[in-house]
């Protein structure tokens, strides 16, 4: 077991209740698809997960100890092995992809070198090897901005592989970009979650998707989690349930 | 942090507990509100417009003790009138009910208070066309401007080196500022040192000692470095150095703190440490405004400069001082002249480097 969240709650200082008790374990390989409306929860219950976000109450087991209430440099080594990608890529726009993908490293480098841009020709090899498994080595000296928004999610999947993250998080990795850039991206995840054996805890919207990719599904809705179980066995009526009878689903190929 | 067992009793009531705290915290401060806004009408009707306006007195009766008494007055209506909930304050605070009474108060008292406050400044700065217009105020300003109009141009090369000298001092106070403001404005950013206790300390007593600075205005602080380091262009440096330190650091740290927090929160999750997430994922994104504010307050303090040789800082502002003194205008006219000329070129020239950076 790589991951075990117990009885987990999340107050906002606005009085928001953004998790209410949330209770699973993910097994180590596995591909974890959260899924949910907008506000019932997903991105904060990522967050709680690497300690983006102070968790109000409950426990967070990572690798069998509780890293809930680690601080300091305890807490970043545990972040080093948490990879992150966010719906919004995230990257620093000015600097060129080469140097967004060495940034997934700094949780290891030593303050100076990271600051003075000393780096060894090792981290500079696993750099470009990182984009070499998300196919645009040859974009390495671009500025980052200047990429579409699949290559640039494509640079966060590569920045998070630095870190050789034994856990992915996705925090709706796909929810701004189109269709078929959104399958190919997703494709990514698959690729390192197969070929690395890499954990994916993925937030998603889209059904078919969550179809294709999960080998396993959590529901969330307003905080608390009403399903849990295969991809396959989410029918009509467990989607009115999570989504609200109004909801029609839509298929993305 | 609150412990689990807290949480799982009742996590709803909490919520309900602090809207209660936050109403009736409200509540109090719209009290102290009140209160302000009663005494000050009372004030300004009794002692600007009665007194000094209805019945023309010169020397308007004063004691504390008549202070004393308006202001218990104005206590004892002003609480009567927030328990009814309907007064102004109520309002903006959002504890008023919802009536029509409350509408009218707020509708009638605002305009009020809006009227009173205009009229007594009206009766304070002693508005008056009459004098604007008068005939022998006409003649010395058309004596003034005749001169203006025409300067002189024999300290012409006087003139010219006290404008370098000027450009010259405005420069160095920018460019000594930058390094001490850039280190400043990380400390002052609320984003970056809201973390810890500590560090929020620090954010909070360097603010509060940096809008003390900024609040005294340049031509204050020449004043006082001119006692200090003695009159001359020094004094003036860094008295402009002083108050853009200042000035820019606050600028400087709002832009930090108006970052997009996104690249942030990926390289904090990457396990950087405080010292790399600011290097990282901060720096890139505010080099660009840190420049931009950077040539534009070049630009100001060559302004600045000129007023502050007005008290002492050396430059073309003392000259002009000078010449005034002697009223001699056609020499204030040159003066004049050249300054108009070097702002405006500065100000466009800042404009032009503004937008190609950008």
């Amino acid at each position: 077991m790589i991951l075990k969240v117990n009885n987990l709650h999340k107050i906002y200082k606005n009085g928001t209740h953004a998790l209410k008790g949330i209770n699973f374990e993910v097994e180590k390989g596995e591909f974890l698809v959260i899924i949910g409306l907008s506000g019932s929860g997903k991105s904060t219950l990522l967050r709680c997960i690497n300690r983006l976000i102070e968790p109000t109450a409950g426990t967070v087991e990572f690798l069998g100890e509780n890293v809930t209430h680690v601080t300091g440099e305890e807490l970043r080594k545990v972040k080093t092995q948490i990879g992150m990608v966010f719906q919004h890529f995230n990257l620093i726009n000015r600097h060129s992809v080469l140097k967004n993908v060495i940034s997934g490293k700094l949780g290891q480098l030593k303050t100076l070198n990271s600051i003075f841009g000393n780096f060894s020709e090792e981290i500079y090899d696993e750099a470009y090897r990182s984009l070499e498994i998300v196919g645009i080595r040859e974009k390495a000296d671009e500025r980052a901005d200047s990429l579409s928004g699949g290559q640039q999610q494509r640079v966060a999947i590569a920045r998070s592989l630095m870190q050789s993250p034994k856990l992915l998080l996705a925090d709706e990795p796909v929810a701004s970009l189109d269709p078929a850039t959104s399958n190919s991206v997703m494709q990514f995840f698959e690729k390192v979650n197969k070929e690395f054996g890499t954990t994916v805890i993925c937030n998603l919207h889209f059904l078919s998707l969550v179809r294709r990719y999960a080998t396993r599904v959590i529901a969330l809705k307003a905080g608390e989690i009403i399903y849990e179980g295969q991809p396959k066995e989410i029918n009509e009526e467990w989607f009115k349930t999570i989504y609200g009878d109004e909801a029609e689903e839509v298929e993305i190929r | 942090m609150r412990t689990t067992n807290e949480i799982n009793q009742s996590p709803l009531d909490i919520i309900r507990q602090n809207k209660e705290v936050e109403r009736r915290v409200n509540f109090i401060k719209a009290i102290f509100l009140d209160i302000f806004f009663v005494f000050y009408s009372v004030l300004v009707v009794q002692r600007a417009i009665y007194y000094k306006f209805i019945l023309d007195l010169r020397d308007i009766p004063f004691s504390w003790e008549g202070i004393l008494l308006v202001f218990i007055i104005s206590v004892v209506i002003s609480v009567c009138w927030t328990f009814t909930r309907t007064s102004i304050s109520c309002k903006l605070f959002g504890v008023a009910k919802n009536n029509k009474v409350t509408k009218w108060t707020v509708e009638i008292f605002g305009w009020f208070l809006f009227n009173i406050t205009f009229i007594a400044g009206w009766i304070i700065t002693k508005l008056s066309i009459v004098d604007l217009f008068s005939s022998e105020g006409l003649q010395g300003a058309e004596r003034l401007f005749g001169a203006l109009f025409r300067p002189e141009f024999g300290i012409f090369d006087d003139a010219l080196f006290a404008m370098i000298e000027t450009i010259y001092i405005a420069l160095l106070a920018t460019l000594i500022s930058i390094p001490i403001t850039l280190l400043l404005s990380f400390f002052t950013a609320r984003n970056l040192m809201k973390s810890s206790k500590f560090t929020f300390a620090v954010y909070y007593v360097l603010r509060l000692v940096l809008n003390f600075i900024r609040s005294i205005e340049p031509l204050i602080w020449a004043i006082i470095f001119s006692v200090w380091v003695g009159i001359g262009p020094f004094a003036g440096m860094i008295a402009l150095l002083v108050h853009t330190i200042a000035s820019n650091a606050k600028l400087y740290s709002e832009a930090i703190e108006g970052i997009e927090q996104g690249p942030v929160e990926a390289i904090t999750a990457t396990g950087a440490n405080k010292v790399q997430v600011v290097w990282y994922a901060v720096v890139p994104q505010i080099v660009l405004p840190f420049l931009s504010f950077t040539i534009y307050r070049w630009d100001i303090n060559v302004r600045m400069a000129t007023i502050i040789g007005l008290v002492g800082g050396g430059g073309i502002g003392t000259m002009l001082m000078q010449y005034q003194g002697l009223a001699r205008w056609h020499e204030v006219g040159l003066i004049v002249l050249m300054i108009a000329l070097v702002v405006w070129v500065m100000d466009y020239v800042s404009a032009k480097i503004r937008e190609a950076i950008y």
